[in-house]
């Protein structure tokens, strides 16, 4: 955890920016990263992070100024130091034609709600013992890769418009582990998540390989371009519903003419009945953050409900610009779908469905015209195809270019459960992210636009 | 930290682990890996931020595994070089095939990127002064939105290994965009966008921003180009012609060759995230990748481009070599460990020797395998009216809106800003809404025309992402215009 130096240092340089009248945030984010990284059955990269930042941002009547440093934050020199280059670049900015909303804590916080020790301190060793035995139990004949990232994240966040002081360490694992066959090519995954250690388990991949193992063994299946109905898995649902959000309730881009969601307004119908969302920071199947990286407090907030239109997303600078109440959504978000009444089963909900893709996860999606809401992304890891609810064939790479509002639009069925879908990104620094959806979702007249004679 | 304190304790680092039985050791430290973004959106400077990172990595190999660690005290030079062993000492529990970095020859050298005046060196004021004054050329009446992007980059470290290298960089980038926007008469966003290239040649600092040839120029081009898209038709459905300025080219050419041939994703190691390729390593050598008119070559001895570097990040100087010769797969982008690697999988000697393209983006990430300048090699169909009046029935394409790539790069789907409609060897109209889609091999064996020099130009990437931890390395793309046949364009209703 931040040491008593750092976090005095922060504090003191506060004091003295606040009496000289200097409207600052001071962000310290420190990370403990581990990440072990599997290829070709063999761990290709064990690597350890030990990493603290300092942001500052400063704005000064209608000029702001940032200014990051990563490196030895060892006193308020340090800090100093990084306030003096975001005063002066915000002296010398050129100013906006709004007044920036000036950041402050709004409440003070100290959450360690989701911190394990042990899972901070984790042996490396351990994670290979895991992946050492799903290796030998599903079989050493085929090609292992994976990564299994594990750490903990500490932030602190102070301004100078109050004495509050947010704090919250935290600590989250994100593990995957793809199964290659060496000639076939076909590839299946297992994803787990959650914040304390033992949370994940060798058998639970070992389970859903085998689950879909004897499947594998039939040749794949190429879909002909046509619409069809989609069994599709939580890992593929949290993808399209994460879009959808960042695409169509951003505030800015709903402002600016730019969402697919434009022309509507809230309480009009935008997609199935069946789609509720909110961003829920008490729920335990995503990374709870009680307030976020501007200092805003959280609390539930719901952004579509059963399938109308609610709440729209404003960061600090939209709100400012366009005269808006900001929410408080920088930095983790916490995207809550709720459960549907269906099958326990998704083989269930499909039976008497005749022709089902099933596709659990959608590789390297993009949005090639927002506006329109349409999206496009290839299935890839353990996608079969269903007829009446059984399994016939693993099919191969296929392609689905579609809309939101078609595919979100016609939700025949939901799962009755919830799961935990780890959305965290390694890039830059680590901000654990999870959201929590129904296990599965059936959409119908689902297209699929182009296809390949491989997996 | 600093350099001069550190030359001791990193000497005897690595001592310490070659004695603890490593195969190899290296360590880099960056005195300042420092950014500055400035973002001007309607004139607003909505991004005024700059970034300053500084620490030392360390990478060892033990018993064929790699272990890394790294930090930014410089109280810990010593702990991060035993976290790094011990992290490979934990890795080398699960090796099927050790890693091997060989042995060779020490190098000494020191590279620096040619600049003329340094960016980080002139004045905020002037800095904005300039970006204000492209603002202001962005104005019209029917545009709604206006972006002016600047993105810099300085970085000066050095790098030591059990070879007995020793290699100081100073590296520095500038990556710009600019972008109008307007709504059209069905209420769908338009844009049309620039970004900052280079010819290949002269120097990268502030004097390559505010050379107009190469970026700043294009304010009333976009603004002609936008107001046409605002009034223009949807590219209807059905096989044509692609024509790919290099805007949109260089996106292509990175998504579906570049990736495809980086060794490590070819070895599965990108599985669990990026994906693999087609590519195995009997295609070298006999895979005809596309048309003879397709050649592409690694690094090429571009002098002005981000993915110049003098060494890369194991001290192997960058190398300019053929990817594709005249259709046929026969080579890749490689680093020392995959070499051995992909040698004693195939059981025969695939590669001689690094490419040169093991990158890291910070201290505290490790290299892994990376694009350097991955370039299609100008033909001999002349220029860009030549290629126009050859062409048909097409379409000429610029700018990317959208990529999707299957993940073994065996098919795409990409969205672009504009089409210009070619009906008998004339543009015709402008189209909105373009996009196309294929498959790789069959696509490049449809590439009919590749266009002379004058053609030509180094498109720059600042965001090519991929590894876990997850990397952000930046590259670049020389590329010509370039027209493929009989291509998927527009989507079926």
């Amino acid at each position: 955890m931040l040491d008593e130096t750092t976090r005095d240092a922060i504090l003191k340089v506060r004091d003295e920016a606040a009496e000289k009248g200097i409207d600052a945030l001071f962000t310290m984010h420190r990370e403990k990263s581990h990440l072990m990284r599997i290829g070709n059955n063999s761990v290709s990269l064990n690597t350890s992070e030990d990493l603290t930042r300092l942001d500052v941002e400063v704005i000064n009547g209608r000029r702001e100024g940032s200014y990051t440093i990563m490196g030895d934050i060892t006193g308020p020199d340090s800090v100093r130091k990084a306030l003096a280059v975001a005063v002066e670049k915000a002296s010398v900015s050129t100013p906006k034609d709004y007044d920036p909303i000036s950041r402050m804590v709004e409440e003070s916080a100290e959450e360690m709600l989701q911190y394990d020790e042990a899972l901070e301190a984790m042996d490396p060793g351990e994670k290979a013992v895991v992946y050492r035995e799903i290796i030998e139990k599903t079989g050493s004949h085929l090609n292992f890769s994976g990564s299994w990232s594990s750490g903990s994240t500490e932030v602190l966040l102070a301004s100078t418009n109050n004495d509050n002081l947010a704090w919250r360490i935290g600590t989250d694992q994100q593990f995957t582990c793809v199964l290659k066959h060496p000639e076939k090519k076909w590839e299946l995954a297992s994803f787990q998540t959650g914040w304390q250690a033992g949370e994940v388990k060798a058998g639970n991949t070992i389970e859903s390989f085998n689950w879909l193992l004897p499947i594998y063994q039939k040749p794949g299946f190429r879909v002909e371009p046509g619409e069809y109905t989609v069994l599709f898995g939580s890992q593929a649902v949290a993808e399209i519903i994460g879009m959808a959000i960042g695409t169509g309730m951003t505030g800015r881009g709903y402002e600016e003419g730019m969402n697919w969601t434009c022309g509507k307004k809230p309480g009009d119908s935008i997609l199935s009945d069946r789609i509720t969302v909110i961003d829920d920071p008490t729920d335990m199947n995503t990374f709870r953050f009680g307030f976020d990286m501007a200092g805003m407090t959280r609390n539930i907030f719901p952004i579509v409900e059963n399938g109308r239109m609610m709440n729209l997303f404003y960061d600090l600078a939209t709100a400012a610009k366009y005269g808006k109440k900001p929410t408080p959504h920088s930095g983790s978000a916490s995207v809550v779908v709720s459960p549907g009444d269906g099958p326990e089963c998704p083989m269930e909900a499909v039976k008497g469905m005749g022709r089902v893709l099933y596709i659990p996860a959608l590789h390297y999606t993009h949005i090639p015209n927002r506006s329109k809401g349409i999206f496009t992304g290839s299935s890839r890891f353990s996608a079969v195809l269903l007829e009446n609810g059984e399994m016939v064939s693993p099919i191969f790479s296929s392609r689905i270019t579609d809309t939101f509002q078609n595919v979100l639009g016609n939700v025949a069925v939901l799962a009755p459960w919830c799961t935990s879908v780890n959305g965290s990104s390694t890039y830059d620094r680590r901000m654990p992210e999870a959201a929590s959806v129904p296990g599965y979702m059936v959409s119908t007249g689902v297209k699929i636009t182009d296809s390949a004679e491989s997996f | 930290m600093r350099v001069e304190n550190l030359e001791r304790p990193v000497a005897e680092g690595i001592a310490r682990a070659m004695n603890a039985g490593a195969g190899y050791c290296d360590a880099r430290f960056f005195s300042e890996d420092g950014s500055e973004t400035l973002v001007l959106y309607d004139g607003n400077l909505e991004a005024n931020t700059a970034s300053f990172e500084s620490g030392l990595g360390v990478r060892v190999l033990y018993g064929g595994a790699w272990g890394f660690a790294a930090t930014s005290r410089a109280s810990d030079v010593s702990e991060a070089f035993e976290k790094a062993l011990a992290n490979a000492k934990t890795a080398s529990m699960l090796v099927s095939i050790p890693l091997n970095m060989g042995v060779l020859p020490a190098v000494t050298g020191s590279y620096s990127s040619p600049v003329v005046q340094d960016p980080f060196d002139v004045p905020l004021s002037e800095k904005l002064a300039f970006l204000g004054g492209l603002d202001e050329r962005l104005k019209a009446d029917f545009v709604q939105r206006r972006v002016v992007f600047l993105y810099l980059q300085r970085m000066r470290n050095w790098f030591w290994n059990s070879d007995g290298s020793f290699i100081e960089r100073n590296l520095l980038n500038c990556f710009a965009d600019s972008m109008v926007m307007a709504q059209d008469g069905d209420g769908q966003m338009q844009r049309r966008s620039k970004s900052l290239l280079t010819p290949g040649t002269g120097t990268r600092g502030w004097e390559m921003v505010t050379n107009p040839d190469l970026w700043s120029g294009r304010a009333e081009g976009m603004k002609e180009e936008l107001s046409q898209l605002l009034t223009a038709p949807e590219l209807e459905y059905g096989r044509r012609s692609v024509i790919l300025l290099p805007g949109q080219g260089h996106l292509q050419v990175h998504e579906t060759i570049g990736h495809p041939l980086e060794l490590d994703r070819i070895l599965g190691y990108e599985l669990s995230y990026a994906g693999g390729s087609f590519v195995t390593l009997d295609s070298f050598g006999r895979l005809r990748y596309g048309s003879d008119k397709l050649s592409v070559s690694a690094f090429g001895s571009v002098e002005n481009s981000p993915g110049s570097f003098g060494y890369d990040d194991e001290g192997t100087p960058e190398r300019d070599y053929l990817l594709i010769d005249k259709g046929i797969l026969v080579n890749c982008l490689t680093s020392r460990a995959m070499i051995s690697e992909a040698n004693h999988t195939a059981g025969r000697q695939v590669f001689e020797h690094s490419g040169g393209a093991s990158r890291s983006t910070a201290f505290y990430k490790a290299p892994i395998d990376r694009m350097t300048n991955v370039n299609v090699l100008p033909g001999n169909d002349g220029n860009l009216s030549d290629i126009i009046a050859g062409t048909e029935d097409g379409v000429l394409l610029d700018n990317p809106t959208s990529w999707s790539i299957g993940s073994n790069r065996e098919h795409f789907h990409f969205g672009c800003e504009i089409a210009w409609e070619i009906k008998g060897g004339k543009i015709t109209r402008v189209l909105k809404n373009p996009t196309y889609q294929g498959h790789t091999l069959e696509f490049y064996g449809r590439l009919s025309a590749v266009g002379d020099r004058s053609t030509w130009v180094v498109e720059q990437v600042p965001n090519c992402g991929k590894g876990e931890p997850n990397q952000v390395m930046e590259i670049g793309h020389g590329v010509p215009v370039m027209r493929f046949d009989d291509v998927i364009t527009g989507e079926e209703k």
